[in-house]
């Protein structure tokens, strides 16, 4: 079982091999808004250095989001028709539930937290009964820990580029302070998630790559201004 | 590149999502067109951030009804024989001009296909396509032929001299003449797409009624189209009893006039043996009739693609995707998209 993962949904391009002994080889870089231009040659080198061809892979792994709109349409729309051209299933993850895998599992609460641009974050809350994620503004998610903290949880640890954006109001939500994960965390490390893809592939969650879609976290502008632009005709009529 | 020269395209620049195989850049095995039009017509223009969504969505599927269409299953080997040689032997995207998180997902795409197949991935810009968009289906056309590309980004008069050399001649100067149409259209409050709208109009108006300039250039092969629109804008100003059919009629009537004059120019020029149209604006019928007949009435062929062929296709990426690798080779994966890509003579 050999599967290539593939990560661009926050600030980094990475590529990763792992097979069920582990990660195999990965490649990362930060290449800004040059998402396109750095996967394909990054895939391509690392696949010679491993000295695997990709008819020897078993699976695709690729994160869908949230994050960067554009990085993720590279990374979903490369991970779709890399699976189609080859005929392989492919796993998907989202950049919370990898950045929540990168970390220490002796910290028992992680938060992972993705920066979404225009003031927002995107959280999940540990044990939350609600699947999926939230999105909004880093007070709502201070108030969240604060209310976690108020039921006697224990520290948290807060993973993710949209943590260490907002770390000196979210350091104030609790006393004392929730630990923040280092830079080297700021995105979700690709080697974790070829590792997560691994266990999921054991258990045979997979799917077919025309089924794979990119979780944005937000909808698109003109259908926003749509909506509200709706709302405001209906209120003056 | 084997004797087949069997290219899959892909082309996702605008509003389109498309996928084509095409054999040695002339002949077309399959190809297939999914639009949104739908999807951004109540926003009365193309909504970047949806388009890019939407070719997510669609260029797998897309591109599997494409290989499909050439008896290829989506690894690209023959429904004949599933564990036989693969059956495409190079992959070509537009990588411009266009909006640029439409222009990703079609490049990232095809470098993922050839990646995958360990086949060439040729980046193609989008105006090369539509020059050979005539070719593909008039396999009898005789070069050189003067192109005019007419889309609404797009103006300009191209030189074809052999598959892969071209001449840019002229083009626009400041709006397109399908933006003009746009702009027109939505300031006589008709619907958009604009240049079908007007074209509809255009039928039932009297094209006489109203002298709108034609404007000269610097360049004799250059065009200009804003005067043009800001004429009939002061003109509908001043004349509101004026029916939108006859300005319609008589707006179309000025830009067709210098589109047709300035092929004919071009055509004595380089001594063309004949002349195409190409781009969205090339399905606009008085432009089309006006066009055939000038060049009929010199004695020269025109070439008028169908509907299909005049807008975004995959089919002229996969051609020029062809001729691009026999004269330049592949292009390196680490290659992007290029939005302002412009169309300069070919060396």
């Amino acid at each position: 079982m050999r599967i290539l993962a593939i990560e661009t949904a926050v600030i980094e391009v990475g590529v990763a091999l792992a097979d069920e002994t582990g990660p195999l080889a990965s490649v990362t870089a930060r290449p800004g808004r040059r998402q396109a231009e750095t996967l394909h040659p990054a895939i391509a080198d690392l696949l010679r250095i491993a000295e695997i061809a990709p008819s020897q892979l078993d699976a695709i792994a690729v994160d869908i989001g949230p994050g960067l709109f554009t990085g993720l349409r590279v990374g979903v729309a490369t991970a779709k028709a890399l699976a189609g051209a080859l005929g392989l299933p492919v796993v998907t993850a989202t950049s919370l539930e990898v950045l929540v895998a990168a970390c220490p599992s002796a910290f028992g609460m992680v938060v992972p937290v993705v920066d979404m641009r225009r003031g927002e974050v995107a959280w999940t809350m540990p044990a939350s009964p609600e699947p999926g994620f939230r999105v909004g503004a880093p007070g709502e998610l201070a108030a969240e820990l604060a209310a976690l903290a108020a039921e006697g949880a224990g520290p948290v640890l807060l993973v993710g580029d949209g943590a260490l954006f907002h770390r000196g109001l979210l350091e104030g939500a609790t006393t004392p302070a929730p630990v923040f994960a280092g830079p080297e965390l700021a995105a979700p490390p690709v080697a974790s998630l070829a590792v997560l893809a691994i266990a999921a592939m054991r258990n045979g969650t997979c799917c077919d790559p025309a089924e794979v879609g990119a979780l944005y976290g937000r909808e698109a502008d003109a259908r926003i201004n749509w909506t509200t632009r709706e709302a405001r005709e209906a209120v003056s009529q | 590149m084997n004797q087949r020269g069997r290219i899959l395209g892909i082309e996702t620049s605008c509003d389109e999502t498309a996928a084509a195989v095409v054999d040695q850049g002339r002949t077309v095995v399959s190809s297939v067109v999914s639009s949104q039009v739908d999807l951004h017509a109540r926003y009365g223009g193309v909504v970047p951030e949806l388009a890019g969504r939407a070719h997510v969505e669609l260029a797998l599927p897309v591109v599997t009804d494409a290989l499909q269409g050439a008896g290829l299953d989506r690894r690209g080997r023959s429904f004949e024989d599933l564990e036989g040689p693969l059956g495409i032997d190079a992959v070509a995207a537009t990588i411009g001009p266009g909006l640029i998180g439409a222009l990703l997902v079609g490049v990232s795409t095809a470098k993922a296909f050839a990646l995958a197949w360990g086949v060439p991935f040729v980046g193609v810009n989008h105006l090369e396509g539509h020059l050979y968009a005539a070719m593909l289906e008039a396999p009898e056309l005789e070069l050189p032929v003067v192109v005019l590309l007419v889309s609404g980004g797009h103006t300009l008069l191209v030189a074809l001299d052999a598959p892969g050399s071209y001449r840019v001649l002229g083009a626009t100067v400041d709006d397109a003449a399908g933006e003009a149409f746009d702009k027109v259209a939505r300031y006589l409050g008709l619907g958009y797409p604009g240049g079908p709208e007007i074209d509809r109009l255009a039928r039932s108006g009297d094209s006489s009624l109203i002298r709108f300039p034609r404007a000269s250039t610097a360049g004799a092969l250059d065009f200009s189209f804003s005067g043009l629109k800001t004429s009939v804008v002061s003109y509908v100003r001043a004349h509101r009893e004026v029916a939108n059919a006859d300005v319609a009629a008589s707006f179309q009537e000025a830009v067709v006039d210098v589109l047709v004059a300035k092929s004919l120019a071009a055509a004595d020029e380089i001594g063309a043996r004949g002349a195409c149209l190409a781009g969205g604006v090339a399905a606009n019928s008085s432009l089309r009739q006006r066009f055939g007949e000038a060049f009929a009435a010199r004695g020269m062929m025109s070439y008028l693609p169908s509907r299909a062929m005049c807008t975004d296709n995959a089919a002229m990426i996969a051609a020029a995707g062809y001729f691009q690798l026999e004269r330049s080779g592949p292009t390196p994966l680490d290659a992007g998209a290029v939005p302002d890509l412009q169309l300069r003579s070919s060396k």
